[in-house]
């Protein structure tokens, strides 16, 4: 479904990735491991388009990622960046102005839904109507996770968003996107709580190889 | 009525205002004296050079001319707007350039055919000095309206680039900052405006009234041109950007870290 085709790139005159290979089915849930620096990151903006100056080919559904696909490409993934920010303002005016969006505005907004993954996720209704920077880090996490399931997308890129959770809701939150078969996962994580899933599959971006 | 004359004897007794700036620096080694110094003489040199320029500018009142040096103005303006805002002049200066332009040549003609209903509306009096105005009053505004919008998207690129993976458009993404630098442009002038004849007698007013017209004349230019340099800050910070779009920004909606200096 994701596939990496010889992929090099270079950033800041800095060899960044150099000839990855890497394929991804649906439905797999992966997790990528790898010092910093390492370029996991990068592979996100790769697939997103976000970065454009590289060697090699992506495809996503076999379909290559240019400048023409990328835009629907990305209607398709639901993204988390690391230290995510979700501007100022009330938590639930940000939630709504993405459901704003032409492409999301299509379905009616899933207030059902998003109660039930309040409930899930631990957060009080109340805390929407916070200002977003008033939030901790484990709550913006949790609401971008809330929204990024809202979007019903179901493709996942993750880069560290479980970092600022308690144990507890890092289980919770692995359990919740390792149990959909439908769903493809990719995470950049250095929380066991990933690595010790049965059904994730752990590739080291250092040795370009899959471990388990 | 005619305005007094100052002799050239009694502007270089104005100098001697200079005495005050020039002891307080030393004094207190404020450091000023090099630069206060530079500046008046070059002030002077510009100004006298201009004025024996627009003296001739005025006599001769030629349309092509006229219309010239207003475009040579318009790229005065530009290239300082370009320098504060710390982006490469080589790849926005044309887009800038055509939207002063636009924002600049309509709205003079505007206020020459529409509001003063002038016979000749190329008339040197009018077309450079409105302009002049137009130009100079919203100088400030276009600097921090394009800037603020530029730098807010550097600044923001991980949230900038969220938005595009949540499926914003490019144009649902740029919005946001469209709106606040617009916003922000404005507060000068808007500011400006609400304390104008209160706090300060505006250029222009003074301009006219010491030429020897009467305040209420002065008070009805005074207002034309506030709303010019309010609608041409607008039109020119929003067509700059609109018109930058496709230099600034990759086909794939990220922005172009080259666009800087």
């Amino acid at each position: 479904m994701i596939n990496f085709k010889k992929i090099n790139l270079i950033y800041n005159q800095k060899k960044v990735i150099e000839q990855l290979s890497l394929n991804i089915e649906k439905g797999d849930k992966v997790v990528i491991l790898g010092k910093s620096g390492l370029g996991k990151s990068s592979l996100f903006y790769l697939l997103l388009g976000f970065i454009a100056e590289y060697k090699g080919e992506i495809q996503f559904n076999n379909i290559p990622v240019n400048q023409k696909t990328v835009w629907d490409i990305r209607k398709q993934i639901a993204f988390i960046d690391q230290d995510v920010s979700l501007g100022q303002g009330k938590a639930i005016d940000w939630i709504r102005s993405v459901f704003n969006f032409r492409i999301n505005a299509e379905q009616a907004f899933p207030q059902k839904q998003m109660e039930e993954l309040l409930e899930y996720f631990e957060l009080n209704k109340d805390d929407l109507d916070k200002d977003t920077q008033e939030l901790s880090g484990g709550e913006r996490q949790r609401l971008a996770i809330i929204t990024a399931i809202l979007l019903n997308r179901k493709v996942f890129l993750f880069d560290e968003i479980t970092s600022a959770l308690d144990a507890h809701l890092k289980q919770k939150t692995v359990d919740f996107f390792t149990k959909n078969k439908e769903w493809t996962v990719i995470a950049i994580s250095h929380d066991s709580v990933w690595l010790k899933n049965p059904k994730v599959k752990v590739f080291d971006l250092e040795a370009k190889t899959w471990q388990q | 009525m005619a305005t007094v004359d100052i002799s050239i004897f009694s502007l270089f007794l104005a100098l001697l205002l200079l005495t005050v700036p020039i002891v307080l620096s030393r004094v207190y080694g404020i450091g000023l004296i090099r630069s206060l110094i530079y500046s008046t003489i070059r002030m002077s040199i510009q100004l006298v050079l201009i004025g024996i320029f627009l003296k001739y500018l005025f006599v001769w009142n030629n349309t092509i001319l006229n219309i010239v040096w207003l475009a040579v103005m318009i790229l005065a303006a530009v290239f300082s707007v370009i320098r504060g805002s710390a982006m490469k002049a080589s790849k926005v200066l044309v887009p800038a350039y055509i939207s002063f332009s636009l924002a600049t040549f309509t709205i003079v003609l505007f206020l020459n055919i529409v509001v003063i209903r002038l016979d000749y509306v190329f008339d040197a009096r009018y077309l450079i000095v409105l302009g002049g105005m137009l130009l100079g009053n919203s100088l400030r505004g276009n600097i921090v309206g394009i800037t603020a919008f530029y730098t807010s998207i550097k600044k923001d690129k991980k949230k900038f680039l969220y938005t595009l993976s949540l499926g914003a458009s490019f144009n649902e993404a740029i919005l946001p900052y469209l709106k606040e630098s617009i916003q922000l442009a404005l507060k000068p002038t808007l500011a400006s405006m609400a304390t104008m004849g209160i706090v300060a007698l505006p250029g222009m007013m003074t301009g006219v009234i010491l030429g020897g017209t009467s305040p209420e004349v002065a008070i009805k230019y005074q207002i034309m041109i506030m709303i010019g340099i309010v609608t041409s800050t607008i039109v020119s910070v929003f067509l700059t950007i609109l018109m930058t779009l496709r230099v600034c920004f990759s086909k794939y909606g990220v922005l172009n870290q080259d666009i800087f200096i």
